[in-house]
């Protein structure tokens, strides 16, 4: 009989701390991002320019939003597509309700976000009690939510040209200047309180994914379901919140754009669900669920954002924009899963 | 023998299941005792597998009735089983791959520090208890608690389960199929595992089909056949494995 004493085969030596960080899965984006700044700036020097900076994370914030919540919702092992109908959904009923007078704006806010709390639940139930994958849900959720919008508002985008006298309008997307002069804020960086917004909520969900119970057991769900409800998690009540969570940040996202842009338009929002999802999995979130990272996304925001605004600057033709993405995504997910087998072989 | 007639931990009475007109389990009596490791043995379609999981709550029985500590139970779901003491360890479905060991050891029982509604992990005190155990199974060398457990080997993996029923006090570890696919050594080290559960008062349920592995390490064999017991009483020490193979096979026994 064999040594029974005898310990486990001895394991392989640990990465170094370099090798580790390498193996991050916000490495391959950090990378990215740095060196299409270096890229856009040498071809462009204005790409650097305060101007130019608030400009593009002006844009970069509003789909942000969205971003952050699918990142949880993912790492739980659903995605959401209905998030772009509820970009476009939201402000139109937050502006029908406060054009044909029922209620001020902070009120009409509030309702559409409980709407959108709602949308989200429903999803929510139909994907956890009913075990209906959440691409055909939220498939019919995104028709359901983009016909309501367009019903209630016979296709015409609804008025919003009072919105800058209003508090809420300064809280969600108040501008504040740095550094400038004038209106314009000349040769200051001028930014929104939607930026400000942007952050709180990214370490507030970067806090929530790595250092609470909740955000343990959102990475358990899409991990390993059956060994998470075998440990007690409650599976589907994490994916609902969630579920929730990423509607009521689409309806938030929304309402911001519509106040900024002043126009809420019923169309708004089409196609942003796929442009949400390449931002996350860019940043190193895994489709099939379990693993997430907040850090990769908001890096994943940053490099289709400033990608979109760079290839401009550069002189490249916006319609060529989609190749660049596309390329993006594939050379990213060729380069996790390069990873992903070097260093997590048998998982 | 550590607990060879101890008080009795769970006692199974005249269990019966049925899928459809399938009879899987056929009035089944099984009582388990403190600190004893039994091994459960019979061919494919035996029922051993309908028991285990009826024991641990992963499929509801027809009739017949459990009794743990003297006390009749309900086992309606794998939270039943845990909360009257019972862990089971499926190989590769008991943790979550992409967690650390300390986050899987403490899943669903998470160790929270701050004030209520704004609390967060206890990551240092769950990492401080994760690091004792892998000293006390005995693969604490070069595995820091926070690696996570996709990068470990399924050995490994199999400790890290067995320690986290050691750690919540686990009354009975099933362990089902445990040595499926481990190298030799990685088997001795699984085996070696269950021997300290048992000696820190643990009672064990070790499934495998491999009957060497079972010798190795049960106090008693219980053989299954056809939906029932068809022997609960013997003792590696007595029996030979030939013998053994005869009763599960149902070949007459050889005076």
């Amino acid at each position: 009989m064999a040594n029974s004493t005898s310990a486990l085969p001895a394991h392989p030596p640990r990465p170094g701390a370099l090798r580790a960080f390498v193996s991050k899965p916000e490495f391959g984006p950090l990378v990215l991002l740095v060196g299409m700044i270096v890229v856009f700036t040498s071809i462009n020097p204005a790409f650097l320019s305060l101007t130019n900076i608030g400009n593009a994370l002006t844009f970069t914030v509003e789909l942000g939003f969205i971003a952050l919540a699918m990142t949880l919702l993912m790492t739980a092992g659903e995605f959401d597509l209905s998030v772009g109908s509820v970009f476009g959904f939201a402000p139109v009923v937050m502006w029908t309700l406060v054009n044909t007078g029922t209620m001020p704006l902070g009120l009409a806010f509030l309702v559409a976000l409980l709407l959108a709390l709602g949308i989200g639940l429903i999803s929510g139930l139909f994907v956890t009690r009913l075990a209906i994958p959440s691409f055909l849900v939220t498939l019919g959720m995104l028709l359901v939510v983009r016909g309501t919008a367009l019903w209630l508002t016979d296709g015409f985008p609804q008025r919003t040209w009072n919105a800058g006298e209003q508090w809420l309008a300064q809280v969600l997307v108040g501008e504040i200047c740095m550094g400038g002069e004038g209106v314009g804020c000349a040769g200051g960086l001028r930014i929104y309180m939607s930026l400000i917004w942007f952050a709180i909520i990214a370490v507030a969900f970067h806090y929530l994914l790595t250092g609470t119970r909740f955000g343990n057991w959102i990475q358990a769900t899409g991990g390993n379901p059956g060994a998470a409800r075998n440990r007690g998690v409650k599976t589907g009540r994490v994916k609902i919140i969630l579920f929730m969570l990423s509607a009521l940040l689409a309806a938030f996202a929304g309402a911001i754009s519509s106040i900024r842009v002043s126009a809420a338009n019923p169309n708004s929002g089409t196609g942003y669900e796929l442009e949400v999802i390449a931002m996350v999995v860019i940043g190193g979130t895994v489709l099939t669920g379990g693993r997430g990272t907040i850090v990769g996304t908001v890096l994943g925001v940053l490099i289709l954002r400033l990608m979109r605004n760079g290839i401009v600057m550069i002189g490249v033709p916006g319609l060529a924009y989609n190749i660049f993405i596309g390329a993006i995504i594939l050379g990213m997910m060729a380069l996790h899963s390069g990873l992903e087998r070097r260093h997590n072989p048998g998982t | 023998m550590a607990g060879a007639n101890g008080d009795i931990l769970v006692d199974m009475r005249n269990i019966e299941k049925s899928y459809g007109g399938v009879h899987a389990l056929r009035g089944v009596n099984l009582s388990i005792r403190r600190g004893e490791i039994v091994g459960l043995l019979g061919d494919n379609g035996a029922g051993k597998s309908t028991l285990i999981k009826v024991l641990s709550g992963a499929v509801p029985y027809t009739s017949g009735e459990i009794v743990i500590k003297g006390r009749p139970v309900r086992m309606r779901s794998t939270l039943d089983a845990i909360a009257n003491g019972i862990e089971t360890i499926y190989q590769d479905s008991a943790l979550v791959p992409q967690l650390s060991i300390a986050r899987n050891l403490f899943l669903g029982r998470e160790l929270r520090k701050g004030p209520r509604f704004l609390d967060r992990l206890d990551l240092d005190r769950m990492n401080g208890v994760a690091a004792e155990l892998l000293r006390r199974v005995g693969i604490s060398k070069n595995i820091p608690p926070t690696t996570p457990i996709g990068s470990l080997s399924g050995g490994e993996r199999q400790a890290v389960a067995i320690a986290r029923a050691m750690y919540f006090e686990s009354d009975l570890i099933i362990l089902d199929e445990p040595t499926n696919n481990l190298g030799v050594a990685e088997t001795q080290g699984v085996l070696r595992f269950v021997r300290e559960a048992r000696d820190t008062g643990h009672s064990c349920v070790f499934i495998a089909h491999n009957i060497h592995h079972v010798f190795q390490v049960v106090d008693r064999i219980v053989v299954m056949r056809r939906g029932t017991i068809v022997s609960d009483d013997l003792s590696p020490r007595t029996s030979s494995i030939q013998e053994v193979e005869d009763i599960i096979t149902g070949e007459p026994v050889a005076a």
